[in-house]
């Protein structure tokens, strides 16, 4: 019988050496990812004027690149699943490329959809899981560190985007730009290229063996094996099963709505999602109303921008210490909740000083949820389940993310006033923040029952086994377990 | 005699025309200007009997008219809107204390009673001579002799504007110790984009100009294009199956079809009003698709090089490790506890990679 690893991984990850390049590729693939759509609006208004369309039609464009970016997460999954990292990741960066320069010499707006909004989008969601998932088989030990570090790669891009973007359209027009910028964003196969498979050794414990295949340089895909809930791997269970479920499973994991951590991640995220990016997009309009002119309003953001910058790899690190790792998931959820309190004091604000000061501290929440992101994710479903989660939850969080900046903005319509949109920001973040907090804590205690009760049956077992030697499992608060419920 | 003090009802009031999902724009104050015809005929009867008699055309009674005067946020400038122009209306401005000038924007041609008043210097004489100069030269028969009262020296004087030539800066000057100015004009533009506008050979280009939306409405715009010191007016007459002109109040587009590089250059925009058409301009530049496509190409060999060197470097690594592996025992296996520290690291059994 197996022993219940935490991982499962079937191997000890390196927590370093090579890692580390790897961390700066998913950097550079998770920046992209997220910076480009943002980026992309200063081209907006002259794109309005050439193809003489409104301005909520050209905000499309952006739209449709966000909603393929998340929409593709599950095909993404599937594929990093069969094919490893690397391949898709430089997939990506291709597609992200031709949609730029198709784009290029586009003749209608619907064009600009298809190649930018579509494929540019789907390019996109072909970095970000890859980047993502690859961390995980990296880094075990130092993997919040790892993960504060790539998501570092959002703000640090984006600021210098925006500024080569300027540029670009002062020295190019739109058209130029974006074919430059096709050829910046093929950079990301350059990341793709860093992402090496990690290197397994093939197990000398017969029952520790995974069927995965043992490649020096391949990796095949780990969450066919482990969907099944005991810890026994074995891919004739999946043959056996009905021919269409087991080629679903084989390619993602759907088991995974029946694991208890994943769904109060995915409900109390869904929610979060409504309130995530509104303050951030309304943060300048709301300084300009306030009386402040346009460069202090853009300053504002700078701000923002900047703190966010530094607290993520804090985050990270604070994250790996030994106190915050094994309850990692209330640090978690204080960073949501952190959230909505910042955006229901933020109408207390009064004068450009108080948005300065609340620009500040909604930076460091921001920075600090979005660090704890996706390994709160890892921590729950184990990193060789990490890819098939990471896709669904993006695909199901493609409607709040698409509906919260136009929800926001009808609410600012209507009352006229930004702090009801506040008000409303900060209680869909706050909510899912004590949510995840109760939740977690009857997690965790539900963890640790099953955990002993494993231990007990284990130590029954391990009397079985002569051929290897078993360390007793620790106990283990830090890792969910993979096949739990 | 007293300069009467004129009293302006400042009432706010704008009608929103704008409604955007992510700007609420607070209440600009704009003034609404009534004056009451008791006002008005003051400057028929304000004759100071030091000054000399200036008024020759507001003798007639003039019937109360509503006035509109916008004034913009640093108060430098003020627009003047007459519903109901008439060349024989008289309209005042005053400049006094801080400001030293002040841009006055007309929309028609008017009569403008243009004053300056200044507390004069430390020594303060009692009369002093003033005169007006336009666009520095001296306005003949108007030096007068001012008398210093209740602490100020006032400079009046009736200017008739009756076309473009009458616009300009006008500067009342006391003695050889202090001027201001009024700049009479046409409503003029802002947010002149400093940076051209690029297009490519062969494609479309839309260019803009707009005027500030709380200014008057020009009633119409025309579009220059210079060649040398000759202006060319562009209009769709002169060129349809090239240029097309758009005008929507207070924006106007020009858009260029199948531009080449002769196209490139200054193109000048003017909102033409009664008084006068006042003018910006617009840069464009042309180019063909070889600007763009050196840097696209040198980024793409970049990347091609990056992308190889890391791929090689790493076939080179494993075949090295290949070829150790091969030599010395494969695998051997080490049985150690797995302990660390930070996180309680749990891991059940023992793993060795090859390092």
């Amino acid at each position: 019988m197996p022993p219940a690893a935490a991982t499962n991984l079937g191997y000890k990850p390196p927590d370093g050496g090579w890692g580390w390049a790897v961390v700066f590729a998913a950097f550079i693939s998770i920046g992209f990812s997220y910076a480009f759509p943002k980026s992309l609006t200063i081209y907006f208004k002259e794109i309005q004027e050439y193809f003489s369309v409104s301005y909520s039609e050209i905000a499309w464009v952006s739209s449709v690149m966000l909603a393929s970016m998340y929409a593709g997460g599950p095909v993404s999954s599937m594929l990093v699943n069969r094919y490893g990292s690397r391949p898709v990741v430089m997939v990506g960066g291709l597609m992200v490329c031709t949609g730029m320069v198709l784009a290029s010499f586009g003749t209608t707006i619907i064009h600009l959809y298809l190649c930018v909004g579509v494929i540019g989008g789907f390019g996109l969601a072909f970095n970000l899981q890859p980047a993502l998932t690859i961390i995980g088989t990296y880094f075990q030990v130092k993997r919040p560190l790892a993960n504060g570090l790539a998501m570092t790669g959002s703000p640090v891009v984006l600021s210098t985007l925006a500024p080569l973007n300027q540029f670009l359209f002062d020295s190019f027009g739109w058209r130029g730009s974006f074919l430059v910028l096709g050829s910046i964003v093929l950079n990301c196969c350059v990341a793709g290229a860093l992402m090496r498979p990690v290197n397994k050794k093939a197990q000398s414990q017969p029952d520790n063996e995974s069927p995965m295949s043992r490649g020096k340089a391949s990796v095949e895909a780990a969450s066919e094996d482990f969907s099944s809930p005991s810890a026994n791997p074995l891919a004739e269970d999946i043959k056996n099963k009905s021919k269409c479920q087991s080629f679903v499973s084989r390619y993602i994991d759907l088991s995974l709505f029946t694991h208890r951590g994943f769904l109060i991640y995915l409900v109390g995220n869904v929610v979060m999602f409504f309130g995530f990016f509104a303050p951030i997009v309304f943060l300048a309009p709301y300084a300009k109303h306030q009386g402040t002119d346009e460069y202090s309003a853009a300053l504002l953001l700078s701000i923002f921008a900047l703190v966010d910058m530094f607290i993520r790899p804090v985050t990270g690190f604070i994250g790996n210490s030994k106190w915050i790792r094994p309850r990692i998931q209330y640090f978690f959820s204080f960073a949501v909740s952190y959230n909505g309190v910042c955006h229901l004091l933020c109408p207390l604000a009064s004068g450009y000083g108080g948005l300065v000061v609340y620009a500040v501290f909604f930076g460091l929440a921001f920075g600090m949820l979005c660090a704890l992101l996706f390994e709160v994710l890892m921590d729950l479903v184990g990193a060789h389940r990490f890819s098939s989660a990471v896709g669904l939850v993006t695909i199901i969080e493609c409607g709040p993310v698409l509906l919260g900046p136009p929800i926001s903005g009808a609410l600012v319509d209507t009352f006229g006033d930004y702090k009801y949109m506040y008000y409303a920001c900060g209680v869909f973040m706050l909510g899912p923040g004590i949510f995840l907090f109760i939740m977690h804590y009857y997690n965790y205690k539900k963890l640790d029952e099953e955990h002993r009760q494993r231990v007990t049956v284990e130590m029954r077992t391990s009397e079985e086994a002569v051929e290897f030697k078993m360390n007793p499992n620790e106990k283990t608060d830090n890792e969910t377990q993979g096949e739990t419920f | 005699m007293q300069q009467p003090h004129r009293r302006r009802d400042r009432l706010t009031q704008r009608t929103e025309e704008r409604t955007t999902m992510t700007a609420a724009w607070r209440q600009l104050p704009v003034l609404i200007l009534l004056i009451l015809a008791p006002c008005r005929t003051v400057s028929s009867k304000s004759v100071d009997p030091t000054t000399q008699p200036l008024v020759s055309i507001a003798s007639q009674p003039t019937d109360t008219r509503s006035v509109v005067l916008q004034e913009s946020v640093d108060q430098t400038t003020q627009t003047l809107v007459s519903i109901a122009p008439q060349p024989t209306d008289t309209r005042s401005f005053v400049l006094k204390g801080d400001t030293t000038f002040k841009n006055v924007e007309l929309l028609n041609p008017v009569n403008l009673s243009l004053e300056c008043v200044w507390t004069g210097s430390q020594n303060k004489q009692p009369s002093i001579t003033g005169y007006w100069r336009k666009d520095g030269a001296e306005v003949q028969d108007s030096r007068v002799t001012v008398n210093l009262k209740e602490q100020q020296y006032n400079l009046t004087k009736v200017f008739s504007i009756a076309s473009e030539e009458n616009l300009g800066n006008y500067t009342c000057v006391f003695g050889n110790e202090f001027e201001m100015y009024f700049i009479l004009g046409a409503p003029q533009m802002g947010e002149i984009r400093d940076k051209p506008i690029v297009s490519y050979v062969g494609d479309i280009v839309v260019l803009i100009c707009k005027m500030d939306e709380k200014k008057p409405k020009p009633n119409t715009w025309t579009w220059y294009k210079f060649n040398g010191t000759d202006r060319e007016e562009i209009s769709a007459a002169t060129d349809p199956h090239r240029y097309l002109t758009i005008n929507d109040g207070w924006k106007t587009k020009l858009k260029v079809k199948n531009v080449s590089e002769a196209d490139s250059g200054l193109y000048h925009c003017g909102a033409v009003y009664n008084i006068s058409t006042s003018m910006t301009h617009v840069e464009l530049k042309v180019i063909t698709i070889m600007e763009p496509l050196k840097p696209f190409i040198s980024i793409l060999i970049e990347v091609i090089i990056l992308v190889a060197a890391i791929l090689i470097y790493e076939r080179s690594r494993s075949k090295k490790k290949e070829a150790e592996a091969n030599g010395p025992n494969a695998e051997p296996k080490n049985a150690q506890p797995q302990t660390e520290d930070n996180g309680g690291e749990k891991s059940s059994s023992v793993r060795q990679r090859k390092a």
